[in-house]
């Protein structure tokens, strides 16, 4: 009898033993369907062979992403510009050789953890970072760097500087990595880029005044034929000429403007009247008339010849865009400390288009719609005109800015100039 | 009876590394002003000054600030060996950061006032001097970054070299003859020569400080 309670036991524990151990197999494999991203069939083996594929596969995975993280660690360490990552407490986790080159970071080994103000006593770097901490958002900032000279090299070293730009950005587990540039090296790129097309320039103009010359003896003495082809290459010579002369021109008011700028007591009315003047004969053929409001008398320090060319330009090219019967608005007020006067010329026209705007004071640029080489002969531009107007304002230590009017949809040039130039 | 307050110790040590990380924030303040003014002074650059006066408000507020931290740590953790070292040497520290910036609020005053005469001959010298004074000033900050214990010693011996430059300098100005004109252009650099040779001292009391925490002698 008390065997057959044993073996009754024994069964009992049996199946509540199997069956437990079902449950769990369940809970395994309910777990591993969750979990895994593999769904081939998973009843064929048992779960202790599942979970050691499940692993194996797991660390295969993770092989692949510290090799991917090694990498793209590489590719950065190579990167033409500097990075460099800080934990939530700023100590600095990584940097490429190229920042330690920008910041002179020299005390630090890699998995060291020491404060990047240990490092870089920059405090433009520091308020950089805080600020991306604070605001959660990429920051973009330049400033020029001084590296500590802290050894006895005092000669070498002292004053020694590099502008840069950083940016930086908001990483997971309150990281934040910056990007850094060296911008010296792209400024003067730019300077040498512009120099070379100067003295460019400069080569060209000796061959072309002798073309020029050599095409006006040739219509001069030749058949009616001949006379307007010569007459065509003279023409096109000039328009050459001009292009470089104002080339030369805005290189020059850039380099040294105050040397080239004759500042005298000058009345700005009379001069936008004159300046109108000289374009009569194209504003009648367009019945274009000017609208001046504002101040009769206003009295300041300027280069009378080069404000002048500032205005007929101006001029010029709104009359290009200004459709026939129609007004050129012009007013003048002063600001509101009667330091500087502020002028407003609108026209009528289509106005700039929106992807033009940004650009239209670069040397050379030309907007792709109506205001391009597919307007008239006449009104052809050099593609230099804003730039050189420009040049001059910004010589006068003034500013211009260029919008489209709300009212009129057309060109509005804002030309802010100081009465007194210092 | 450390490891009965791992958390305690832990905020600690936290409070420690954020009080450094603000003093160096207060260091690099320090060494901006002292070129900003530097540039005021020998490159004629007036639009640094006011820059000068800016910095100092911050160098002052981080002044209060670090002070009334060390204090409240002080009393509250009760810190022993180097911590404590640590947040005494701190505590003295700031104001002698606090003192160099002050100096070159005074050296960006004196580049207002001897804007309007020319420069005089030893003025050159005066910036040789001034260079080695951020030297120190920087080899100082190094230091206290790297809790090196030498740094003290290597502060001092920078520090004759001021003292040298300071002594020859007041007596080529003080011994001049025939002194045409006013007097002032001289008066203002011979304070000039002062003040630089109180930041040098000041950087090599930080220098000393950073020896004590490190080696806990006071030389």
């Amino acid at each position: 009898m008390s065997f057959v309670i044993l073996l009754g036991g024994l069964i009992i524990g049996y199946i509540i033993g199997h069956w437990k151990q079902r449950e769990i197999n369940d809970q395994l494999k309910g777990v591993l369907d969750s979990f895994s991203e593999r769904s081939d069939i998973r009843a064929e083996f048992s779960i202790a062979s599942l979970i050691r594929r499940e692993l194996s596969n797991l660390k295969e995975e993770k092989q692949d992403l510290i090799e991917q993280i090694q990498t793209l660690q590489d590719l950065l360490q190579s990167a033409p510009v500097g990075y460099l990552q800080v934990d939530a407490d700023n100590h600095l986790i990584w940097c490429n050789q190229q920042a330690r080159e920008l910041l002179s970071i020299d005390r630090w080994q890699p998995n060291q953890s020491r404060l990047l103000l240990e490092l870089v006593r920059s405090s433009d770097l520091d308020r950089l970072i805080e600020k991306t901490r604070s605001k959660k958002e990429s920051q973009t900032k330049k400033w020029i760097f001084y590296p500590g000279y802290y050894s006895s090299s005092l000669e070498d070293t002292y004053g020694q500087k590099v502008s840069l730009k950083a940016t930086s950005y908001s990483l997971a587990n309150k990281d934040i990595g910056v990007f850094l540039e060296n911008q010296d090296s792209i400024a003067q790129a730019y300077k040498r880029w512009e120099r070379s097309i100067s003295d460019l320039a400069h080569e060209l103009r000796t061959p072309l005044t002798s073309i020029e010359l050599l095409a006006q003896a040739l219509s001069e003495n030749t058949g009616s034929k001949q006379k307007k082809w010569s007459q065509l290459i003279l023409g096109q010579t000039n328009r050459l000429i001009n292009l470089i002369e104002t080339w030369l021109d805005i290189t020059q008011l850039q380099e040294n403007s105050q040397q080239q700028l004759n500042f005298l007591n000058i009345e700005l009315h009379s001069l936008i009247d004159r300046a109108w003047h000289e374009l009569t004969p194209i504003a009648q053929l367009q019945s274009v008339n000017l609208q001046y409001q504002g101040l009769e008398q206003i009295h300041l320090k300027a280069d009378e010849a080069r404000l002048m060319q500032v205005f007929t330009n101006l001029f010029h090219n709104a009359l290009k865009h200004s459709p026939t019967q129609t007004s050129l608005q012009v007013d003048v007020s002063f600001l509101e400390d009667s330091q500087f006067v502020v002028i407003n010329i609108i026209d009528m026209g289509k106005g700039f288009s929106e992807n033009d705007l940004p650009h239209i004071f670069e040397r050379l640029y030309r907007g792709d719609s109506s205001r391009s080489r597919s307007s008239p002969e006449y009104a052809k531009g050099s593609g230099l005109g804003l730039s050189i107007v420009q040049q001059i304002i910004n010589a006068h230590q003034g500013s211009i800015k260029a919008f489209n009017h709300p009212v009129t949809k057309g060109a509005w040039l804002q030309i802010t100039l100081p009465l007194n130039p210092t | 009876m450390q490891s009965q307050f791992p958390l305690e110790l832990k905020y600690f040590q936290r409070a420690l590394k954020d009080l450094e990380q603000n003093l160096l924030r207060m260091g690099t303040l320090v060494e901006d002003s002292f070129r900003l003014s530097h540039q005021a002074l020998f490159e004629r650059n007036l639009d640094r000054v006011e820059k000068v006066g800016l910095l100092d408000k911050q160098i002052d507020k981080y002044y209060r600030q670090i002070e009334a931290e060390c204090s409240r740590l002080m009393s509250i953790q009760s810190p022993v060996a180097q911590d404590l070292r640590c947040l005494s040497a701190y505590m003295q520290l700031v104001r002698d950061l606090e003192r160099i910036g002050d100096y070159c609020k005074d050296l960006a005053e004196i580049a207002v006032r001897s804007l309007s005469y020319p420069p005089l001959e030893c003025l050159s010298k005066i910036e040789q001097m001034s260079r080695h004074a951020q030297l120190m000033l920087a080899t100082s900050l190094v230091g206290l970054a790297d809790l090196d214990a030498d740094i003290g010693q290597q502060l001092k011996e920078l520090d004759d070299c001021v003292d040298d430059a300071y002594k020859r300098i007041y007596n080529e100005l003080a011994f001049q003859e025939n002194v045409q004109g006013y007097v002032e252009p001289i008066l203002l650099m011979s304070l000039t020569i002062r003040y630089i040779e109180r930041m040098a001292d000041h950087a090599t009391n930080i220098g000393q400080r950073v020896s004590y925490i490190v080696t806990g002698l006071r030389k």
